[in-house]
């Protein structure tokens, strides 16, 4: 797979667990093109398109992806918090250890997050869209590190907690995306 | 190739939204110019501050090491603190870095309580409750629009608009406090400045204050130190308190207080045990007093209290014995009955005589540095505060909803600021005196705060506007139209606090970190921009925060710089003092603010506003065989409506019981542990019983704050007793809510 396609698989799982907003909520079913391209068979395919369907680009479905962002990620409930850290650190919390870890890698490859960024280091959206970058440039040492050292272990943590939760669109990416991680663990075999 | 041109275009920078390195946006190229700018690993900082996880602002050491709080402790240089803070006070870093925490601006999405949101750009936010506030304030007028908040240092801000708006309607939450004992101080002093000084007390009585579970620091490490050097310490109270437990525990029946009260002043007039000189000299109006409690002899109120006149004539006796080194406490609770204020003028009224103020061990008016201008050799210690200056707020076309502030009614007594915040419910629900159609919540939470709250849930319904400013999604902020994510206290600087006792001192609240979630803003911050945005913004009349604190320094002789260095200020050398330590007939004129400059034992302000000139006594019913009396109380690891949901407090307390006497639990066939159901009328709660000695078998008991119906609350949802869903809305006499006259069944679940 050329990189600029796995770049774009990173930032299309980063578009998903960034906070939704009317762009990527209006483009929608590119995401889901772009996976079923790469992961044809999976049934969550046809779970997205129906949500779709049943929901044009526009408001009401933008408000929809929030009515299950929030409880999931964001307040209150959070059934899957973001943050790397409240699953690999000690005591629940965010910026915790993983966070400076993070935080850290990301100078060592020449980035910093920036000050309007409104995010946390060790956000699963952040970290999605750091892989694309390093993706994009072809910085495939470092992603495999990272993916290796950071990503896959937060994915182990957090994706049964997505899946599980039921809620539209995010219990669905959640899957694709694990299934993706398997694929490459596997180095070149499609599960699906 | 399918149709893939968004992400392409983000990734390389050409789509819609904003791409720095590719992206959306969250990575730039690092500058290794700014790399020096990195803290270093391991590195250390102490930073002076005050704690908020409840309202007393104890003065913080917050320790930070690798850009992170990692631990708090008490102030070292804060005498009365010790260096010390009690377990809330620990839980800061908790609250801090809770992955729960409002992180951006809301707007409901759903129906009112259906917990649908969307999130929002602070822009779309103040824009949102601008738009919505005019069309109130345009089709129902500026008093249509209420606001309220816990009392803090944000009050100046946050009130800002409301006033602006040309609202009467701006509360505070002491109803559901201690504002009974504000009245009292007020009505018999002329002040609300008056402090115990348990320190040095000799005999200590309280009237179901528990300093060892309601935590203030200062006033508990005070209590505990007049233990240690061997004063008597009596405790009223249904329950037996963690405080009854470090002293004698009279079990008294619930709201009789007053009648223990009134025995104490008949006993010690009978026996001439009190002060003849002092009540001379200082005060007016005590033949009427002596009148009133000539028939509330002991045997009397033996058969009111449950307490026999033994116990009542012994302690008196102890008491008196202990002049004027002894204290009756005021108490700082929510109001038991409706005429709580009487019962706080009554206990007045008995430390006056005794001769208990400005003496060791007594009563004391706090010295901020504008009292000590009346003392030529003290005024060069300290200078006032200055403030920011802003116009005049218009003044409101109607008056207050709950006639705070009319002549020849109770309102003529109930403090201005604080008003009757329980009546916002009534007024949206009644539209008497006439509807509230918008209200502002700050840092309160009127579901567990106010009483009766299925009817406050009723209320939020019928709103137009209802807005939460918070740091969690509270059982409020859940059916809130707009939530507004406030930064904690660690996070943020605030305005100079004076919090002077025997003392002048000023205290500091300073970051110790950046914005964890960068999307908060300190209060500060939200209403002047919130103001700005209304086109108020001449209220608000500084830059930033550090303009702010210049402006209040300007006078004083310090500096934001120094402040910031040493977090809490006293005049250096200067010793407390009592103005009658060494002169038991010394000048109080500086001391009393009543318009008689006597301490107002009858007072024509109470007479003429509720015909009470001097405390009556008022039986109320007690409870039936098979009811049982409802009270609740403080505990130790939480903050009445404010910390059930904090990860390290939620872990130590996640729910709460019911306390019933085995006596009663025999009679109903309960047993500890059994799930049971509580009702008043049609409410019910369900919850856990706790078999204990350790209540009156009349009554019943369960800590406060738990019981929470906000999902988002999501460790303390559904857990627990919420006790005031059991408690009817009744507004006492000054306004306050009334907590102790609610009868309760149980039956197991």
């Amino acid at each position: 797979m050329d990189n600029s396609l796995v770049a774009e698989l990173y930032l299309s799982f980063a578009a998903i667990f960034h906070r939704p907003n009317q762009d990527v909520s209006n483009h929608l079913e590119e995401l889901i093109d772009l996976w079923s391209d790469v992961i044809p068979e999976i049934e969550s395919i046809q779970k997205l398109t129906a949500f779709c369907k049943q929901l044009p680009p526009g408001e009401e479905r933008l408000n929809a992806l929030w009515e299950h962002y929030i409880p999931l990620f964001e307040t209150g409930m959070v059934e899957a918090s973001p943050y790397a850290s409240v699953y690999l650190g000690k005591e629940g919390l965010v910026l915790g250890k993983e966070a400076s870890n993070v935080k850290r890698f990301y100078t060592k490859c020449g980035y910093v997050m920036g000050e309007k960024s409104g995010e946390l280091p060790d956000h699963l959206a952040v970290e999605l869209e750091f892989c694309a970058l390093l993706a994009q440039n072809g910085q495939d040492d470092l992603l495999k590190d990272f993916s290796t050292k950071h990503l896959e272990p937060f994915l182990k943590c957090i994706l049964p907690r997505i899946k599980t939760s039921g809620r539209p669109v995010y219990s669905e990416v959640a899957k694709i995306l694990e299934v993706r991680l398997l694929n490459l663990q596997k180095e070149g075999d499609f599960v699906g | 190739m399918k149709r893939r041109n968004f992400l392409k275009g983000i990734l390389y920078g050409t789509g819609a939204t904003a791409a720095l390195v590719g992206g959306f946006g969250t990575f730039s190229k690092h500058s290794p110019l700014k790399a020096g700018a990195t803290r270093a690993e391991g590195e250390e900082a102490t930073v002076f501050s005050a704690c908020e996880m409840c309202r007393n602002q104890c003065p913080i050491a917050v320790k930070v090491k690798d850009g992170k709080v990692c631990k708090i402790e008490g102030h070292p240089d804060d005498t009365a603190f010790g260096g010390v803070i009690c377990a809330r006070g620990n839980a800061g870093p908790s609250l801090l870095y809770d992955p729960q925490r409002i992180k951006k601006p809301m707007i409901r999405t759903g129906e009112r309580g259906e917990g649908k949101f969307k999130e929002v750009s602070w822009d779309e936010a103040y824009t949102y409750i601008t738009d919505k506030l005019y069309n109130v304030k345009d089709q129902f007028g500026g008093e249509a629009i209420a606001l309220a908040s816990r009392k803090g240092p944000h009050d100046w801000f946050f009130r800002s608009i409301g006033r602006a708006l040309g609202s009467p309607n701006v509360f505070s939450h002491e109803a559901t406090c201690p504002m009974t004992r504000s009245v009292a101080l007020d009505t018999t002093f002329g002040t609300e400045g008056i402090q115990a000084d348990y320190a040095n007390t000799k005999y200590l009585i309280s009237i179901g204050r528990n300093w060892f579970e309601g935590i203030h620091v200062a006033q508990t490490r005070a209590v505990s130190k007049a233990l240690s050097k061997g004063a008597k310490l009596v405790v009223l109270d249904p329950r037996f308190s963690i405080t009854a437990a470090k002293g004698e525990w009279l079990p008294i029946k619930g709201t009789t207080d007053l009648a223990f009260v009134m025995a104490m002043a008949n006993i010690m007039i009978e026996e001439n045990l009190y002060d003849q000189d002092f009540i001379t000299h200082y005060s007016e109006g005590f033949e009427k007093w002596a009148e009133e409690v000539k028939d509330k002899t002991p045997e009397w109120a033996e058969k009111e209290t449950g307490i026999s006149k033994d116990t009542i004539i012994r302690i008196t006796r102890e008491f008196a014995a202990a002049k004027p080194n002894a204290i009756l406490d005021f108490g700082w609770r929510t109001a038991y009955t409706p005429n709580d204020y009487q019962l706080r003028r009554a206990i007045l009224i008995v430390n006056m005589m005794i001769g208990n103020l400005e003496v060791p061990g007594g009563y004391y008016k706090t010295k901020p540095a504008n009292f000590l201008k009346n003392f030529p050799d003290l005024a060069g210690n300290a200078e006032g505060l200055g403030g920011v200056a802003q116009p005049g707020f218009p003044t409101p076309i109607k008056g207050r909803i709950d006639g705070t502030g009319v002549k020849g009614t109770p309102g003529q007594i109930i403090p201005a600021y604080d008003g009757a915040v329980g009546k916002i419910i009534e007024s949206i629900l009644t539209e008497e005196p006439y509807p509230i159609r918008a209200w502002l919540v700050h840092r309160f939470n009127p579901y567990i705060s106010l009483t009766d709250s299925p009817r406050v849930l009723e209320a939020f319904k019928k709103l137009d506007l209802l807005v939460t400013c918070d740091v969690y999604m509270t059982d409020t902020a859940y059916f809130s139209d707009v939530i507004l994510p406030e930064c904690t206290y660690l996070e943020r600087y605030e305005p100079i606090f004076d919090m002077s006792g025997l003392t002048p001192k000023y205290v500091i609240r300073q970051p110790a970190v950046p914005l964890v979630y960068p999307d908060t803003k300190p209060y500060w911050q939200i209403y002047k921009e919130l103001g700005e945005r209304m086109g108020l913004g001449d209220y608000f009349g500084f830059e930033d925060m550090a303009d702010f604190i210049n402006q209040q320094l300007a006078p004083t002789r310090l500096t934001f710089e120094k402040m910031k260095e040493i977090g809490v200020w006293t005049p250096s050398g200067m010793k407390g003092f009592y103005i009658r330590e060494n002169d038991s007939k010394a000048s109080l004129d500086n001391v009393l603010s009543t318009p008689s400059k006597k301490i107002e034992i009858f007072s024509e302000h109470v007479e003429e506003a509720t015909k009470q000139g001097v405390p009556n006594y008022f039986s109320h019913p007690q409870p039936e065989e098979g009811t049982f009396r409802f009270v609740q109380g403080k505990v130790a690891v939480h903050t009445n409506a404010g910390t059930a949901n904090v990860p390290i407090l939620n872990e130590l307390m996640p729910t709460n019981t019911l306390w019933m006497n085995p006596v009663s639990c025999r009679k109903l066939d309960l047993k500890d542990g059994d799930d049971i159901v509580i009702s008043a009328g049609n409410y019910e709660q369900k919850g856990k019983l706790k078999m204990t000695e350790g209540i009156r078998p009349d009554s019943v008991f369960c800590y406060h704050g738990f019981g929470r119906i906000s999902p988002e609350l999501k460790r303390a949802f559904g857990k627990g007793i919420n006790g005031n869903n059991l408690i009817s809305n009744e507004i006492g006499i000054v306004g306050n809510a009334v907590t102790s006259t609610t009868f309760v069944r149980v039956r197991k679940a």
